[in-house]
């Protein structure tokens, strides 16, 4: 790098970084000086090989840092070997068949068929692949090198320690993946009755205080002969007292017992190292621990006696119910999880009912109240405040989309229940906007909010709506008011981002030259920011309609009234044509809103 | 000068993570600028400057886009919050102000035009020319009054109604300037404002403003890139290099007596006709007769002032064979002007 001192008033620096292709090369630059410049005029012939692209890619590559180049070779070799591993994994089987030719004439047919073209597959891949790379390594290598010019980062030269963790990621990748292609599919409860082999073996060592497996044996194999013995000289004696009749048959269990667990301990011994490695390795990621499930508590709401004694006729309180735990019964990490979460939910129902109810009561209140104006408006008045909506903010063609889809509704007789869904789908986008507007406003005001706020709203976006009826329902009950509250969480997302994006996406300069004006933090969100977003958050109002006219369906699994329960009833009934004609008023009821709503973007964006 | 309207003592400004602990370092320790970037990862946009702009006077701050003269002119008021320093507008320190009291000063003295324009595209033009007196509270009535006043000292009458989009980008800068003007303020902070326009459209709003200013009297830092702009515009300029300032002066004295090789590499380019005086280039009138042997006083001298520029002197001599006799108040003669001298001060080389 060089400083040449311009004759004006800047100074510029000059990078070296060469036209030359020996800078980037350091080696071999003869062979790829006259390569490159091929390849620049467009001149390289297609046949053209790179020795080492053809007989060792994935080493060339990575010592030359084309690491593009090294995952395609190591995917096409791996491709290819796991296609010959086939033809070892079905060699044995078809021989085993052909052992009894006769009676396996379709397996035979069908090993055959897959040896051959595995096989076939295999080599051509192999053939092929090595092929294609020895004529393109130049290429990849040339594409690297136009990079490189232009970015520092891009890796030049050759260096061995690439090829060192070339080989790490060959090893890792290719040993266990060939090895698994060479395998049968692991019986599905051969690994789980390994561990279960495992914790019975533990817990005998404990109980005979021995240390070793070796050692266990003997001793667990002396007990199921002595409990034998002694069994076979009960049931030689002809005419047993009551005594020996209960004494025979507490050894008969004993006996069961101790045989169950010699056995048991003689399968943990000979699982062999390869089922081992199996179930570690190759197969489902292994349980990694088994532990006691949590304590089952139940919490239930029940009057309280000493209360309503006193005087206070509703009173309850929260009582506890332990119940005995399931003997020997362990779980894994996953069902503890979900079982505590449940005890959480039962724990919060009971001791906050007060609250929730209050929260379900409001929601339904405000609820009746919507789908009174909706569905006691009179249906010429609904019908011809919808036009004149669309006459006033679109133009001709969306008004008549927009009658002919209230006619449908009219006609098929679905005018109430698609009303019923508009008034779910108001109260929900009033909850999104009072609350997604704040909470939009804040994230884009504060970082920390950002940071806090950005993951739960992708969470609320992406979490299946199924999931979260369950709790839904288990807090708010059934019907309407859970039903809101589903929606809300699935719709609320793009209201609170594009809220925030609006606001921040208000140039510095508009605000500066706000606070330049003597602005305060209020005047100027109040006059510059809410109204420069205003765009952006009509496109989060439109969506949040469209994302709680979709969620309708879905809510209609926990009792919420409206198209969406046409829907889950035809579903349920396996009436297709009830569901599809449905579900396309659910889709005209969300484009007449989507039309009108865009009408209204469009005359509010007139900056 | 007569007393200062803006007043600039000692300012500094250090930008990033570690700004106080760099400009304490730079305090105790005299650190360059790039000792700061490589100690601090702080940098220095403002180094130690100081000015004072007097009573109705245009100071422009020149220099290249990175010198720090757009940070400078936002600690007057204090959109930036300065490291090291003091700001005084109109005698009071700008930096000890509560947050009232600055809105009150931002609203009410100081009017600012910013490059980019930065008018509010979802209000009309009468709306964003009276924003600043919507946010004292001002009544509506009052407002669309006195934004119409402004309106029409910038030109743009009756377009009170139309929206920023609707304008040209000079009618837009207008608008910028009205908005600046309709609060009264004492003091103008103009940020580059006529860069973004083509070159007659500037042309034409920098008489327009030195129009404005001749009859309002309005105290203005003006800030550009462009040297024959400040050369316009400017009372007093300064010269900004790497966040410092380098020279302040008149126009003619940064032309004939450029404080460094950066400045004498700016001015060299420009046209000395309109800026150096008589006064500058003349040779004392017993120091001519020395070398050149007296002046015969009975032929026709075209006489000049010794304020008068080069371009007068070239109009005179153009018309005459003889020297330019340059008189003083009370008719006497302080210096000669003859073609060499002329054609030298005209490149730039005054002396011989």
């Amino acid at each position: 790098m060089s400083i040449h001192a311009g004759t004006g008033a800047e100074q510029r620096i000059v990078d070296d970084r060469d036209v030359s292709v020996e800078a980037f090369v350091v080696e071999k630059a003869d062979y790829y000086t006259p390569i490159f410049e091929l390849l620049q005029r467009g001149k390289l012939p297609r046949w053209h090989m790179n020795i080492w692209g053809l007989l060792l890619p994935w080493f060339w590559a990575a010592m030359r840092g084309t690491w593009i180049m090294f995952w395609i070779a190591l995917a096409l070799d791996v491709l290819a070997i796991v296609c010959l591993m086939q033809v070892v994994k079905f060699s044995p089987l078809l021989a085993e068949a052909q052992a009894n030719a006769a009676d396996n004439v379709t397996l035979i047919a069908r090993y055959s068929g897959w040896i051959q073209s595995f096989g076939t597959v295999g080599v051509i891949a192999l053939i092929a692949g090595r092929l294609w790379m020895g004529s393109s390594a130049n290429r990849f290598y040339y594409g690297q090198y136009t990079r490189w010019r232009t970015d520092k980062g891009v890796a030049n030269g050759v260096n061995m320690r690439r090829v060192i963790l070339a080989a790490v990621i060959i090893a890792l990748v290719a040993p266990l993946t060939i090895y698994r292609a060479s395998q049968q599919r692991l019986d599905e409860r051969a690994c789980l009755n390994q561990i279960r082999a495992g914790e019975t073996v533990t817990a005998l060592l404990a109980q005979h205080g021995v240390s070793d497996v070796a050692e266990l044996l003997p001793k667990l194999s002396a007990r199921a002969d002595d409990l034998a013995a002694e069994k076979a000289s009960l049931d030689a004696i002809s005419d047993r007292t009551e005594a020996q009749n209960t004494r025979r048959s507490g050894i008969r269990k004993e006996l069961r017992g101790a045989e169950r667990d010699l056995s048991t301990a003689e399968d943990f011994v000979a699982i062999s190292r390869r089922d081992r490695f199996d179930c570690w390795f190759i197969d489902d990621f292994p349980t990694v621990a088994r532990i006691d499930p949590p304590e089952d508590v139940v919490y239930r709401s029940v009057p309280d006696e000493e209360a309503i004694a006193a005087g206070d006729e509703d009173a309850t309180k929260v009582i506890r119910i332990v119940k005995d735990p399931v003997e020997g019964r362990v779980v894994n990490i996953f069902t503890y999880s979900s079982e505590s979460i449940d005890k959480s939910i039962n724990y919060l129902r009971a001791n906050f009912a007060g609250i929730f109810d209050a929260i379900t009561h409001v929601l339904r209140q405000s609820l009746i109240r919507v789908e009174v104006a909706f569905m006691q408006t009179p249906w010429p008045v609904v019908s011809f405040l919808f036009i004149a909506l669309s006459w006033a903010f679109t133009g001709k063609g969306t008004t008549i989309f927009v009658a002919s889809s209230l006619a449908f509704l009219a006609v098929f007789e679905l005018w109430q229940v698609a009303m019923q869904t508009m008034a779910l789908v108001v109260v929900a986008t009033a909850i999104c906007i009072l609350v997604g507007l704040p909470v939009g406003i804040w994230m884009a005001k504060n970082k920390v909010a950002r940071v806090i706020t950005e993951p739960i709203l992708d969470v609320m976006q992406t979490i299946p709506s199924l999931s979260y009826l369950v709790p839904a329902v288990a807090f708010f009950g059934i019907s309407q008011p859970p039903a809101v509250i589903a929606t809300v969480i699935f719709a609320i997302p793009p209201m609170v981002k594009l809220t925030a994006l609006g606001i921040r996406q208000v140039p510095e300069s508009t605000k500066e030259a706000a606070l330049a004006f003597g602005s305060s933090e209020r005047q100027l969100l109040r006059k510059v920011e809410l109204p420069m977003a205003i765009p952006s958050i009509m496109a989060g109002l439109n969506q949040t309609i469209m994302l709680a006219l979709s969620m309708a369906t879905i809510s209609a699994f926990i009792g919420a009234e409206g198209l969406g329960a046409l829907v889950t009833a035809s579903l349920g009934d396996a009436q297709a044509g009830k569901g599809l004609l449905a579900g396309l008023a659910i889709a005209l009821v969300a484009m007449m809103i989507d039309r009108i709503l865009k009408g209204i973007r469009a005359s509010f964006s007139r900056i | 000068m007569s007393e200062a309207v803006v007043e600039i003592d000692g300012v500094w400004k250090v930008f990033g993570e570690r700004a106080k602990d760099a400009m304490d370092a730079i305090r105790t320790r005299g650190l360059s600028k790039a000792d700061v970037l490589d100690e601090f990862g702080a940098v220095v946009g403002v180094k130690d400057a100081s000015f004072r702009v007097g009573e109705g006077e245009i100071f422009c701050l020149m220099g290249l886009s990175g010198s720090g003269k757009s940070t400078l002119v936002r600690h007057i008021n204090r959109l930036i919050e300065p490291s090291a320093g003091t700001i005084r507008v109109l005698g009071d320190d700008i930096g000890k102000m509560k947050p009232d009291a600055l809105r009150a000063v931002r609203g009410t003295k100081i009017g600012m035009v910013f490059q980019n324009m930065a008018l509010l595209p979802h209000r009309s033009v009468r709306d964003n020319i009276g924003f600043a007196l919507e946010l004292r509270g001002m009544d509506a009535y009052h407002r669309s009054k006195l934004a119409d006043q402004a309106l029409e000292t910038v030109s743009l009458h009756g377009y009170g109604d139309r929206l920023p989009s609707e304008l040209s980008g000079g009618m837009q800068q207008r608008v910028g300037l009205a908005r600046a003007l309709a609060a009264d303020p004492e003091i103008l902070l103009m940020d580059e404002p006529f860069s973004a326009l083509d070159p007659l459209i500037r042309r034409n709003l920098q008489d327009e403003f030195l129009g404005l200013s001749a009859n309002l009297k309005k105290t203005t830092v003006f800030i550009t890139h462009d040297l024959d702009e400040a050369i316009r515009m400017g009372d007093h300029i300064g010269i900004m290099k790497d966040g410092e300032i380098v020279q302040i002066g008149t126009a003619e004295d940064i032309v004939t007596a450029p404080a460094d090789d950066y400045v004498a590499d700016f001015v060299a380019g420009i046209s000395r006709l309109k800026l150096v005086s008589a006064a500058k280039i003349m040779v004392p009138l017993d120091k001519y007769q020395s070398k050149r042997g007296p002046l015969d006083m009975s032929q026709d001298h075209p006489v000049a002032r010794p304020e008068d520029d080069l371009d007068t002197l070239v109009g005179l001599s153009t018309h005459s064979e003889l020297p330019v006799l340059i008189k003083a108040d009370g008719d006497t003669i302080v210096g000669v002007v003859d073609k060499n001298t002329l054609l030298r001060g005209l490149q730039g080389s005054a002396e011989e």
